[in-house]
């Protein structure tokens, strides 16, 4: 059964980069920039802490889709809270007022899809290079001061993107071999 | 009929981008969150087109999708899929169960709509508007010439209108014109190089933005090889050049259904005045008659009770004019519409010259005509 350890990297980075730029030049109008990759294999390797919701004050919205077959892993996509919500006026046709007004839910659904279409595009590669697998609900963390750390076993990859001046961290998490 | 279009997603942010899209659509969006909302909302409403996510809670893409093809009454809706769950396995497990088509997250609106054109007959909204545009409202008009002269020439006769003349000189750039800003009317030369005129047309007709935008052929008068060809595939009318630009943009006006009136009828205080321009030609006196009934009634509606037919301007008088005058004074008599003549002396002097107009009363301006229309009798202002 392939997993995580068959997986090039370059795999895992061509996928990424196609899924993340597809998705935010098509329903964002914005091309992303791809800036740099931190590959940490275990525990040990998270001594620097992950980019994305680092300790601060600043308010991050985090989107998270799974996908479970051949490979099995998580993806999270992580944007500060302005960039979220102007994402969210973006691809619903809202004013910043209006967005406002809708809430941190119209922004939990906005983030949600687009990490289910990142995901899934993602997948979608994956599944066309031979490792067929399903991609599970999205979910959404939210917050200013936490951090995301895998157990044991698991690869991570950190997709670091630029995009109109915001950060944009994308965290694979796949699962090694059982 | 309006066509309805049912989503069912459990996104509740793809159902608003559904929504975003087919707002200015003459179309009813419907939306479900899952596959027995989705089927259930189907059985009720009988959609035309149904935009179906797979992976969702409750009952997934797949079984609706397998529930609708096997129900009686269902089975003919098509469906289209739209979801991020792309990949071969996938696309051909679901196109087994049949699908009319396939659209994978991330999506571009225009796509999707184009899709959905395929399948019913989009119509834009701005198509079924109860108000017409008028004469005075901005158009986008595009040209599509090799030629910058012609481009120049239509742009400097049309500068007067409020619409904007854009120049393309290839198919490629036209085509690009119209995805970013669909026109209001297109101007195709019929003598774009390998025939791409008539290849710009298909291409045109069979994008949903650009379906139903009237496309004008410009040809040479002598081409009637390439006329006949522009006919047969359905060119909405036909410009020969060396370009009368009066005749355009009279064809222009009733392609784009335009409200010419305002050129013709104003409502002043107290009185409606019909003014006709210095040079009446056909076009002109056959928009001036259509809109005499409905102005004139429109007036009265209003409260007024006196008019005044302008025709100081204009500078021949022929049966063309006299029958639109005798027709308007007539409308005047049946609305119980006072009425007053106002021309120039050339005008009177021509009115003598004829048996049916030699009886005629003309003031030679409106200031006059007003002032001694509300004395003066009905009976006292038309000819004997």
């Amino acid at each position: 059964m392939p997993a995580a350890a068959v997986i090039t990297e370059t795999l895992i980075r061509e996928n990424i980069n196609r899924a993340v730029s597809d998705v935010f030049k098509t329903m964002l109008g914005r091309i992303p920039t791809f800036v740099s990759v931190t590959e940490m294999s275990r525990r040990d390797d998270m001594a620097p802490p992950p980019p994305g919701p680092a300790s601060g004050m600043t308010t991050f919205v985090v989107g998270t889709v799974g996908f479970l077959g051949d490979i099995n892993g998580l993806i999270y996509l992580c944007l500060d809270e302005p960039f979220a919500r102007l994402t969210t006026c973006h691809l619903l046709g809202l004013s910043e007022a209006e967005a406002m007004e809708a809430g941190d839910e119209a922004v939990n659904d906005a983030i949600g899809e687009i990490t289910n279409m990142t995901v899934g595009s993602f997948k979608n590669g994956l599944c066309d290079a031979g490792y067929p697998c399903m991609l599970t609900i999205p979910s959404i963390l939210r917050g200013s001061n936490f951090s995301i750390e895998p157990i044991s076993s698991t690869t991570r990859y950190v997709y670091n993107f630029e995009s109109t001046g915001h950060k944009v961290a994308v965290d694979i998490l796949l699962k090694g071999n059982d | 009929m309006r066509y309805k279009i049912l989503t069912v997603d459990d996104s509740k942010t793809v159902r608003i981008i559904v929504r975003k899209a087919f707002k200015s659509y003459d179309c009813d969006i419907l939306e479900a969150g899952n596959g027995v909302e989705g089927l259930a909302v189907a059985a009720k409403d009988s959609p035309d087109v149904i935009l179906l996510d797979i992976t969702m809670p409750v009952m997934d893409g797949v079984e609706m999708l397998t529930r609708i093809k096997s129900d009686a009454q269902l089975k003919g809706i098509p469906v289209i899929m739209l979801t991020a769950e792309g990949g071969r396995d996938n696309v051909l497990k679901i196109a087994k169960i049949g699908v009319r088509d396939y659209l994978v997250k991330p999506f571009k609106e225009e796509v999707l709509i184009e899709k959905v054109g395929r399948i019913i007959d989009l119509k834009p909204l701005t198509d079924q508007a109860a108000k017409a545009k008028s004469i005075f409202d901005p158009a986008t008009i595009l040209v599509v010439e090799d030629k910058p002269a012609i481009v120049a020439q239509i742009q400097e006769g049309l500068k007067h209108t409020p619409w904007k003349v854009h120049g393309a000189s290839t198919q490629g750039e036209a085509l690009d014109f119209c995805t970013k800003t669909p026109p209001d009317l297109i101007l195709v030369s019929l003598s774009l190089p390998e025939e791409a005129a008539f290849s710009l047309f298909r291409v045109l007709r069979a994008s949903i933005k650009t379906k139903y935008t009237p496309i004008f052929a410009l040809a040479v008068k002598t081409e009637t090889g390439q006329q006949q060809q522009a006919q047969t595939l359905g060119f909405s009318a036909l410009i020969t050049k060396p370009i009368d630009l009066g005749d355009l943009e009279g064809k222009i006006c009733k392609a784009m259904n335009l409200d010419t009136s305002e050129r013709y009828f104003k409502i002043e205080p107290g009185f409606l005045v019909m003014r006709l321009p210095e040079n009446c030609s056909p076009s002109v006196l056959g928009e001036v008659a259509n809109y005499l009934k409905p102005k004139f009634s429109e007036a009265v509606d209003a409260g007024l009770s006196r008019m005044i037919i302008d025709i100081h301007e204009l500078k021949n008088l022929h049966m063309g004019v006299i029958k639109l005058l005798f027709q308007a004074m007539q409308t005047c008599r049946e609305l119980s519409l006072q009425f007053a003549l106002v021309g120039n002396a050339q005008i009177i002097t021509e009115c003598k010259g004829f048996e049916d107009t030699r009886n005629w009363q003309f003031y030679e301006s409106i200031d006059e005509a007003k002032a001694n229309l509300g004395k003066a009798a009905a009976a006292q202002l038309v000819p004997a």
